[in-house]
């Protein structure tokens, strides 16, 4: 791997994340159809869809995890072919290795964001990250000791560790009871707008609101297969207080026009394999 | 919970771990050999095989009361052959712990590097599907024959019985490591040396210590059949020994000792598995 720079570029020349008429798929099936999206540097992006809409495959090529069949993929004017420590992920769960502890966990991150350190000093500073995220007092344990939502905080430490100005989420909060998925929402807002520069995050969920409530725009994928139906910028002002935010008219007018969307896009595809199937049976 | 208590809770489950306590309830139950006495049902079973050999060898009074013999007369058998049992015990684990430890030590590094390396595996795979069926056993007039002394004889033929299983455990466990796990070390950037050793190897434990397992019980079947063959010394020499003086008495004493020995190695590697398997859920 070349030399990277593992901190948050003050960089504002380039164009942070870049998809251009990306098509995937998998197996002869198509999962990604002409996918062309922007995110800027310090941006909150949520990819919005239901299961099937491809919104997993796409992080993952964000991630270089997959290859790329058609199209192009970017960051900061480079092509994107392989993971990298600019681009850290948490994943929707099983992210920390078990025969780990907590600690050992985020070490092996700083090991790699900060290859010159010592190792004591590594343990010290994954003491801080796991400050960061309130699990201070149990770096020793292990993750089968922790409950999931203790495990996500260590996964968002750990990918905090590598240092990368890219965060990506895959269904983060997915597994998690509705208090501790507030509660995690609550640590990435904070994590995300203390930082500066900001790190520029796509974050992957099926929940409405979820998505409302973090990001600064939404793009709404629609399924089978998966493609870009809908952006749309959320228009409320940070900090955004859960209380009163849910409250609003403007809310829960968003939070229908976009459950609107999604049933649109549902009777689209039932009208469009109707007729290219022609005796496909009625629902 | 105040922070001191946490850190002094999350101190003591690792020591406890260390002394090999189990840390979790689901997992401790799951690690438990079947071996182990269960409750009453297991020691009132092995009380009634006590009871019928004693049956029948008080009822058996004709010349098969010779061969065989009462539980009192085979322990006192068993207390005045056990110096020669113990030496011979001795003699055995030199043959059998440098081939066991090779076979394992070979085995994981090859398993790890052909259940990650798809050319290695094409390579490999072929001749392995041919030589792991093949009956160790068979090649013990050879390796007797072929090698300086008897001992390298028989700690190879040791080392081929435990290799194999050791072997394809380990690159079975490598070759299914699950996919979060590859997808988590390709985002931390890590290194082949680093994902084998940190990733792959500890993945795999659960595989490598059936493995093991399988293996420690081959290396005892290779060991005394090796030792009927042409030992000085050593457990399947004793009991070969006494069987050609028709002490028979000294011979099932032996073969109640080998089967000691067997366990407690047994347990001795179930204790380390509970150890290092600590974190499987």
């Amino acid at each position: 791997m070349n030399a990277i720079d593992t901190r948050p570029t003050n960089s504002v020349s380039s164009s942070g994340l870049e998809v251009e008429s990306l098509r995937f798929a998998y197996q002869g099936t198509p999962v990604l159809h002409d996918i062309n999206l922007t995110v800027t540097e310090g941006e909150f992006v949520c990819l919005l869809g239901h299961s099937g809409s491809g919104k997993t495959t796409l992080l993952r090529l964000l991630a270089g995890l997959e290859t790329v069949a058609s199209g192009n993929l970017s960051w900061q004017g480079r092509p994107i072919t392989g993971p990298s420590l600019e681009r850290g992920v948490v994943f929707q769960d099983y992210s920390l290795f078990p025969w780990m502890s907590l600690g050992d966990n985020i070490a092996l991150a700083l090991a790699k964001s900060h290859p010159e350190m010592e190792k004591k000093w590594r343990l010290n500073l994954a003491g801080e990250y796991l400050e960061m995220v309130g699990l201070a007092a149990a770096a020793r344990k292990y993750p089968a000791e922790l409950s999931g939502g203790m495990q996500q905080r260590g996964a968002i430490a750990r990918t905090l560790a590598l240092g990368s100005p890219v965060l990506l989420m895959d269904e983060p909060f997915g597994a998690l009871d509705p208090v501790n998925r507030a509660r995690l929402q609550d640590l990435v807002l904070d994590v995300w707008s203390n930082a500066d520069p900001r790190r520029t995050v796509v974050f992957v969920t099926h929940d409405i609101e979820e998505a409302i409530y973090l990001a600064d725009r939404i793009v709404i994928l629609g399924s089978s297969p998966g493609r870009i139906i809908q952006e749309l910028r959320v228009p409320f002002a940070r900090p955004r207080v859960r209380q009163t935010l849910t409250r609003l008219p403007e809310f829960q007018a968003l939070r229908e026009q976009i459950a609107e969307r999604f049933r649109l896009d549902t009777l689209e595809r039932i009208a469009a394999e109707s007729v290219v199937g022609g005796d496909a049976e009625g629902i | 919970m105040t922070k001191t208590n946490l850190i002094s809770s999350a101190k003591i489950s690792l020591s406890s771990r260390l002394r090999g306590k189990p840390a979790a309830g689901p997992a401790a139950a799951r690690s438990h050999s079947w071996l182990r006495l269960r409750g009453k049902e297991g020691i009132l079973f092995l009380l009634g095989l006590l009871l019928l050999w004693q049956l029948i060898s008080t009822s058996i009074h004709f010349s098969g009361a010779y061969l065989f013999p009462s539980p009192a007369v085979t322990l006192k058998a068993l207390r005045g052959a056990l110096p020669e049992l113990l030496k011979g015990t001795v003699s055995s684990l030199i043959i059998l712990v440098p081939g066991y430890s090779l076979a394992v030590v070979t085995g994981i590094a090859w398993g790890l590097l052909v259940g990650t390396i798809p050319w290695l595996s094409r390579m490999f795979s072929p001749f392995a599907r041919f030589a792991s069926p093949v009956p160790p056993t068979i090649y013990i007039p050879y390796a007797i024959a072929l090698l300086p002394t008897f001992r390298v004889a028989a700690s190879f033929v040791v080392f081929i019985g435990a290799f194999w299983p050791v072997f394809l455990n380990t690159a079975t466990g490598a070759a299914s490591l699950p996919q979060r796990y590859r997808d988590n070390a390709r985002i931390l950037g890590l290194k082949r040396v680093e994902y084998l050793w940190r990733i792959v190897f500890p993945a795999s434990l659960p595989h490598i210590f059936s493995g093991m397992n399988v293996g420690i019980v081959f290396s005892f079947i290779m060991l005394t059949v090796a030792e009927l063959f042409g030992a000085g010394s050593g457990l399947g020499r004793f009991v070969q020994i006494n069987a050609d003086y028709a002490d028979y008495p000294r011979m099932v004493a032996g073969i109640l000792y080998t089967g000691a020995v067997v366990l407690v190695t047994m347990e001795l590697l179930e204790q380390l598995k509970r150890r290092t398997l600590f974190w499987v859920k």
